[in-house]
């Protein structure tokens, strides 16, 4: 047997692609557990030593850049949210900034509709390291952990599921601001959780932080130098774990990041610990920004950009006025058109910097939607990481990059 | 079809870099394919260390062609707090590829992130890398016809029908047509052919 694409192409989980005296290839994937989706990595292995790992990836390929292409500018964000499947919000939110930037309607974004946008994303950047730690913890051994951080995780897409109406992909952020007001009950339920936070990190913390079989299996391993972490393209917590502080909300402040006081979590080592430590950290960062967001909400305000052109009317003026009823109908069955530029809009997601360079020509779809997508970077450093190393933490150094698939193929 | 949603895409002499300057999101710097690495190593050298990006766009009826868009980031190759890296600079190179024989430089040597980004620009534009160390697809499957994100690429119709789809004779485990093997199979299909064998209640068995 040789290692032909073929070969590769045929080879289930752990079928062995070829053996050469001690030497083996073997395949990984695409349905493994401990590879978090659908990565096929083909290893050669010299007993339990890896010595060189690729990885194959393009099994979740969807399209969606090229979907969003050939939809409204309004639209595009319903695909675009389900590219980062466990970041709907910050997807949402980044093409939203991006595409009004194009609009020029920045700085017209009502100051409410902002603290809900910061309040929607930090939130769903705990639950996203909530996924994060849990099957991060099953890869270790821990299975408790899944069931403590999907406790924390469910009070959080309940409350998105108030606010927007879904769970996973509300399509809550919308071009100009958000689409509803938070409703009656939704503060009481966030103050509940904001409460009773503090004591589940102490919690996570007291099992996991510790405990001597996670820092066996994390410390040292999977090491990244500041150096490589940059020259891999590494960002998000993957990169603070190698000593490098660079954060979007802190470098490039969007949707009003400069009004809050958080920290940047940064550790020095760059190990698999070093990862985990950074995101624990961040999930209680993040719900710093929570509380100080939902200090805000108290006032009420206007949630949506006061500009015909882009804001769908509310449904009671549909009914009194003909204005009103011709702008709802021009943006629901044509959008509205976009001024030609370019423009790359960051932001910080739970994984790294994700970006859109948006093109518009003039027209009411955008010309390209280009994902700067933080996992596929991340992943890539995979294959700087692993060889030298136990194929058992290999397993380890997956999970402490944190990659979502969804957003790895698109 | 109403009027605003014609695509009036073909033919369009667009350079989009040059049409905003109010968006002061990057330093933008357009460079021809042949100057492309002199200007990339010259940005490395003035600290712009880590390649967030490598993209392409296809402007249909332009030419060049396509983009190919780099988006740069400076920032320390040390540990640093948030301070000392304070505002980074952006930087945005673009190079224009002309719709014959697509091709550029490779930065795979200068940045190893640039790697997959690259296959990504040839799997779904067509354009090469010269020197890329392993240039095949990424996303789409091996022997797919075409370039899906080519502005000439039909999403659907005739000739979108007629592109061959390996997809899942390539990809996946089992070529296609291969019948279950081994005990489980077996036991499988005995229980299916007792079943067969079986009269449902009420009818005669012929």
């Amino acid at each position: 047997m040789s290692v032909t694409p073929e070969a590769v192409a045929r080879a289930t989980t752990l079928d062995v692609v070829e053996v050469k005296g001690n030497a083996m290839t073997l395949s990984m994937g695409p349905q493994h557990p401990s590879t978090h989706g659908v990565l096929q990595v083909v290893v050669e292995v010299s007993g339990e030593i890896v010595e060189k790992a690729e990885m194959e990836i393009g099994y979740l390929h969807t399209g969606i850049e090229k979907t969003a292409e050939n939809l409204f500018w309004t639209q595009a964000g319903t695909v675009i949210e389900r590219m980062d499947y466990l970041n709907p919000l910050g997807n949402e939110l980044t093409y939203t900034l991006a595409v009004e930037k194009l609009l020029g309607v920045s700085d017209r974004i009502p100051e409410r509709a902002q603290s809900i946008r910061v309040l929607v994303t930090e939130l769903t950047r705990i639950a996203s390291h909530c996924v994060w730690l849990g099957t991060g913890g099953i890869d270790l051994g821990a299975i408790s952990t899944f069931f403590y951080t999907f406790d924390i995780r469910e009070d959080i897409l309940d409350l998105l599921e108030q606010s927007g109406g879904a769970r996973m992909h509300p399509h809550y952020i919308r071009i100009g601001g958000v689409n509803g007001d938070v409703p009656a009950g939704f503060l009481g339920r966030l103050d509940a959780l904001i409460a009773k936070f503090p004591q589940r990190m102490r919690e996570l913390r007291a099992l996991l932080q510790n405990n001597p079989i996670l820092r066996d299996r994390m410390i040292d391993v999977g090491i990244v130098s500041p150096a490589d972490a940059l020259a891999w393209g590494l960002t998000g917590p993957s990169l603070r774990a190698s000593g490098i502080a660079y954060d979007v909300r802190k470098a490039f402040p969007y949707s009003g990041y400069e009004k809050y006081a958080f920290d940047v979590p940064v550790r020095d080592d760059g190990d698999a610990y070093a990862r985990f430590l950074v995101r624990l950290d961040e999930m209680e960062e993040a719900m710093r920004i929570v509380g100080q967001v939902r200090k805000e909400l108290d006032t009420s305000g206007p949630i949506m950009i006061d500009d015909p052109k882009i804001a769908q009317p509310p449904k009671e003026a549909i009914a009194l006025s003909m204005e009103a009823l011709i702008h709802h109908f021009k943006i629901v069955s044509e959008s509205f058109r976009v001024p030609p530029g370019d423009v790359y809009v960051a932001t910080e997601s739970p994984r790294g910097e994700l970006a859109y360079y948006l093109v518009s020509n003039g027209n009411n779809r955008p010309y390209r939607v280009r994902t700067r997508p933080p996992s596929m970077y991340n992943l890539q450093a995979l294959k700087h990481m692993v060889p030298g190393n136990l194929i058992a933490d290999m397993v380890v150094m997956i999970g402490s990059l944190d990659p979502v698939f969804g957003e790895v193929d698109r | 079809m109403p009027s605003s949603q014609a695509p009036s895409i073909a033919g369009s002499a667009l350079d989009p870099s040059a049409v905003r300057p109010d968006i002061a999101d990057a330093e933008i710097f357009r460079v021809a394919p042949a100057e492309l690495r002199a200007k990339l190593l010259l940005l490395r050298a003035e600290g712009c260390s880590l390649l967030l990006d490598v993209g392409a766009v296809d402007y249909l009826g332009r030419e060049p062609r396509y983009d190919v868009v780099y988006h740069l980031l400076a920032l320390p190759a040390k540990p640093s707090s948030v301070a000392e890296i304070g505002v980074p600079r952006r930087v945005r190179v673009l190079a224009g590829v002309p719709a014959e024989a697509p091709m550029l430089p490779t930065v795979c040597d200068l940045w190893p992130s640039a790697n997959w980004a690259e296959r990504e620009i040839y799997d779904l534009f067509g354009i090469s890398f010269e020197g890329h160390p392993d240039l095949r697809r990424i996303q789409m499957p091996e022997g797919w016809e075409g370039h899906p994100l080519r502005k000439d690429y039909p999403l659907r119709g005739p000739a979108r029908e007629a592109t061959p789809r390996p997809a899942f004779a390539s990809k996946s485990n089992v070529p296609a047509g291969t019948p279950p093997a081994g005990k489980v199979a077996a036991a499988l299909q005995k229980q299916i052919a007792r079943a067969r064998g079986q009269a449902p209640n009420g009818t005669e068995k012929t």
